[in-house]
């Protein structure tokens, strides 16, 4: 076949210029700020943090899957020797370099209260000093004591942290080397080196989904959760990294190069993706359904027969049927304000998803009391109420600006990856 | 194609040289001006009139003396996918509509420049895959709620969850089919026959060549003209193609509207059986197309058989062995019997002499087989009772603890053996249940009938 092929329009703005220290300033400083208030915030009420530390660990987990996917969004592109993705892939590995910001933000708000001695979030660490306790009331848990404990737990945060931001560095430098030296080798030398990466970080984030968010119901367990988690990654990423290539093209960047065939790529892309999440949500649901397992029913049982089942059902219209319906026409992934639309509806959706997963795990009791009956999933439905709290308004708006300011470090130089001999197809790239 | 074959043998050498001739064009220069120049003869840019086509040796498809028929259009070939696109946007910005492009695969931009609107068919697929959710729920909730109500596990009869991958896959199943069979009705497939079929060119249409055919019912069309066209949009080469000279050959032949016909009524033969079969009733035995499996030659116990002396099938026990099992001596312990009578005490085996631990046992066991039907407190209000009644039918369990009848005062014998052999609408447990849980179910039975009937019998 003729592939055709354009060079980058005379015209085109394609360096980031003030663009990312403007992010960064306002972002990081907003973010902080945001975070502090939120803790204040979370201090006022009286509860031990435990609120706060949920409110910080469903923010956090918003962006660090948005940080996994773009680093998916890269390894794919070099997997399968993409074309059409060439144009967005530098704004994609500006995302994916973020992780060494998301695992200070990480090591502060999830890892050092453990080591203070707060045991409000991943509440098994609890069980480290009390050995006698865990035997009598929660043998179940006594055996993942070797996994679930403050020191492996930590080992394993920073390991999977520098994992992820050893690929994304090691793409991401590459793919800058040869915005100077134009050697196409390099693009040879990433693709066999995203296959293995694609393995490693496929592992890596499976394990993620287990322990930072899994674990956190230690007795429950569901082996196709991260997958569903991995399903929410992409569809947050797909909208997100649609927002922040029109927004760089709001700002006059990038306007000849980025084109509506692009848009709509990603749209099917979206669409997919919503898709593959609502899949693998209901084949979680569906085994436990059909088992009816006492051990297993509980994930749902506190999700479904409280306050949730309305977060439930929001996400079941909301995150699959009506993004699923508004992607299905061409039209819709064709005209940028509807399609802007859908990808900052579905982001939103994808903070309920997050909080969906995170806080029905949060009950207002002491700890070492979950812990012995077994974790919050246990005991009475009635404590498994919805409650507005300031402090997760406050860690959600925090950790996106203080993510946008991450973002916005890596902005600088080239935007597209202006000598990648795929860039030529990218530019002339179209929906036939 | 007919004609091919009438033909083969006499116009087998010039369809060689011929072959050879186009080799050799190839290979020696490319672009219409070398085509013109080595391949004139046959195909480039000739505008044969109708008087003059005996002169076209390439043609093995026609005979040679025969007079070519109407002009069904030009063929027109090109050297690129690309070449095919600037050409189809020529013909159509020339005002061209009967046209059509040829290419052994799909040309990135051909509808557009051939000025094709966009297909229907994603519409089509959307329908048949509300269909088949809307088809699939429906299915089930007929099946399994409505026509034949199942109890699968203990779900509800219509349960959505365990309805979706179902309606999942019938959803998939229709729009892959709308898709699949849309595609083929959207493009007029499959088409058996062709004008130009004929055409030796139009063969590289299915390996390397990218044709373009315009049709002389178009209003535009003249053939000086529209081969002008083509050749000026880039074409290697332009054949005018011809119908058939005599109407009849364009026919289908007489005989195969008969073979479609019979085949038709064959094909409907069993459908017809079927339905026969499914009207009728008979009360004669069925078929039995595989007579020695249906029925074995073998010899069931018991039975008379020949090949033996004393005429049994049955060969006893084999001297010196005892049957796995059947070493029951303590008729108390294995049958609750003593001389014959129910055993009224209890068996002096001492695995199930009363202990709280042969008590948990015992409850333990009842739980897993006897509360079911007979309740956990054994007043016969099992779940199974319980969901017989809520869909309106009736099944009363024996109350095990009425102080006034029955089990009460059943001797623990008796227990023994409706447990093992069952009773009445009961069947027996002696598959399930060992011999000593149910001595420990015994036990257990009489401690829930104790404390039912605090100061009672017992």
């Amino acid at each position: 076949m003729s592939a055709a092929a354009k060079t980058l329009h005379p015209d085109e703005k394609y360096k980031a210029g003030s663009l990312g220290t403007k992010m960064a300033t306002f972002g990081i400083g907003a973010g902080v700020l945001l975070l502090l208030a939120s803790y204040v915030a979370g201090r006022l009420a009286d509860d031990g943090l435990r609120r706060f530390q949920y409110g910080f660990l469903t923010a956090w987990m918003f962006v660090l899957t948005i940080a996994i996917g773009s680093l998916f969004f890269v390894l794919i592109h070099h997997l399968t020797r993409a074309r059409w993705s060439t144009v967005l892939r530098r704004i994609a590995e500006c995302v994916s370099l973020t992780f060494p910001a998301l695992a200070i933000a990480g090591a502060i708000g999830i890892i050092m209260p453990m080591w203070l001695g707060n045991h409000e979030l991943y509440f098994w660490d609890w069980f480290g000093a009390h050995k006698a306790e865990l035997h009598l009331h929660n043998h179940h848990l006594e055996g993942k004591l070797s996994w679930l404990n403050p020191s492996f737990f930590t080992l394993r945060f920073f390991f999977y942290m520098a994992v992820y931001s050893g690929i994304a560095m090691t793409f991401a430098r590459a793919s800058r080397k040869q915005d100077e030296s134009g050697d196409p080798a390099i693009s040879e030398r990433l693709r066999i080196l995203a296959g293995p990466a694609m393995l490693i970080f496929s592992i890596t984030t499976v394990f993620v989904g287990f322990d930072m968010m899994m674990s956190l119901a230690p007795n429950w367990y569901s082996t196709i959760y991260s997958v569903n988690m991995f399903g929410g990654c992409m569809i947050a990423t797909y909208a997100f990294l649609s927002l922040l290539t029109r927004a760089i093209q709001k700002s006059g960047r990038l306007t000849h190069s980025v084109t509506v065939e692009h848009y709509h790529d990603m749209g099917k892309l979206l669409f997919g993706f919503v898709f593959f999440w609502a899949y693998t949500a209901f084949s979680q649901f569906m085994l436990i359904w059909y088992a009816n397992i006492p051990e297993e029913t509980v994930f749902f049982r506190y999700r479904w027969w409280t306050d949730w089942q309305t977060v439930a059902l929001l996400l079941i219209i909301c995150q699959w049927a009506v993004p699923y319906v508004a992607l299905l026409s061409r039209w819709s992934k064709r005209v940028l304000p509807v399609f802007m639309g859908i990808c900052v509806w579905l982001l939103l959706f994808h903070y309920v998803d997050m909080y969906w997963n995170v806080m029905p795990n949060m009950t207002w009791g002491p700890s070492h009391e979950l812990a012995k009956a077994g974790g919050p999933l246990t005991g009475d439905l009635a404590l498994h109420q919805w409650k507005f709290a300031i402090s997760d308004v406050l860690s959600f708006v925090g950790m996106v600006a203080l993510f946008l300011g991450a973002i916005g470090r890596q902005l600088r130089g080239n935007l597209v990856p202006v000598k990648d001999p795929m860039l030529g197809p990218s530019l002339a790239f179209e929906n036939y | 194609m007919i004609d091919d074959d009438d033909n083969t043998p006499d116009s087998d050498d010039p369809e060689v040289k011929a072959a050879l001739d186009k080799q050799e064009t190839k290979d020696v220069a490319e672009g219409p001006a070398a085509a013109l120049a080595h391949d004139a003869d046959p195909a480039v840019v000739v505008v044969t009139a109708p008087g003059h086509h005996d002169d076209d040796g390439d043609d093995g498809d026609d005979e040679d003396d025969e007079v070519p028929g109407e002009l069904y259009g030009v063929l027109a070939e090109f050297d690129s996918p690309g070449a095919l696109v600037r050409a189809a946007r020529k013909v159509k910005d020339a005002g061209y509509t009967e046209f059509d492009c040829y290419s052994p695969f799909p040309v990135h931009g051909i509808d557009e420049a051939m000025g094709i609107k966009r297909t229907i068919l994603p519409l089509l697929v959307f329908g048949g895959g509300i269909t088949g959710t809307v088809g699939g729920m429906f299915l089930q909730w007929w099946m399994n709620a409505y026509d034949w109500p199942w109890n699968v596990g203990g779900k509800p009869t219509w349960s959505i969850p365990a309805n979706i991958p179902i309606a999942y896959e019938t959803t998939i199943l229709l729009s892959v089919l709308t898709t699949f069979f849309g595609m083929w009705i959207l493009n007029k497939l499959p088409q058996v026959w062709h004008p130009f079929f004929k055409l030796d060119r139009f063969l590289r249409a299915s390996d390397d060549g990218f044709l373009l055919g315009i049709e002389a019912r178009d209003k535009r069309f003249d053939q000086a003209r529209t081969t002008e066209l083509l050749v000026k949009a880039g074409a290697t080469g332009v054949d005018p193609c011809h119908l058939d000279s005599d109407p009849d050959r364009r026919k289908l032949p007489t005989f195969l509207y008969g073979v479609i016909v019979v085949t038709t009524i064959l094909a409907l033969i069993p459908l017809a059986l079927i339905a026969k079969a499914r009207a009728t009733k008979s009360n004669k035995p069925h078929y039995h197309i595989f007579e020695d499996m249906d029925f074995q030659p073998k010899a069931k116990s018991d039975a008379p058989f020949d090949a033996f002396a004393d005429g049994r099938a049955n060969r006893g026990e084999i001297a010196g062995t005892v049957a796995r099992g059947s070493r029951n001596d303590d008729t108390a312990f294995h049958y609750g019997l003593q001389n014959g009578q129910w055993l009224t005490g209890w068996p002096s085996v001492p695995t199930v002499q009363p202990t709280p631990e042969l008590m948990k046992r015992g409850q333990a066991r009842y739980d897993i087989y006897c509360a079911p039907c007979h309740g956990f407190d054994g007043q016969g209000h099992g779940t199974v009772p319980e969901r017989v009644k809520e869909s309106g039918g009736l099944y009363a369990p024996q109350n095990l603890v009425d102080p006034v009848k029955g089990v009460v005062e059943q001797p623990n014998g008796q227990l023994f053996n409706t447990i093992s052999n069952g009773r009445n609408t009961m069947l027996g447990y002696a598959g399930q249940i060992p011999v000593a849980d149910r001595w420990a179910i015994i036990l257990y039975v009489r401690a829930l009938q104790r404390s039912a009937n605090p100061g009672g019998p017992r």
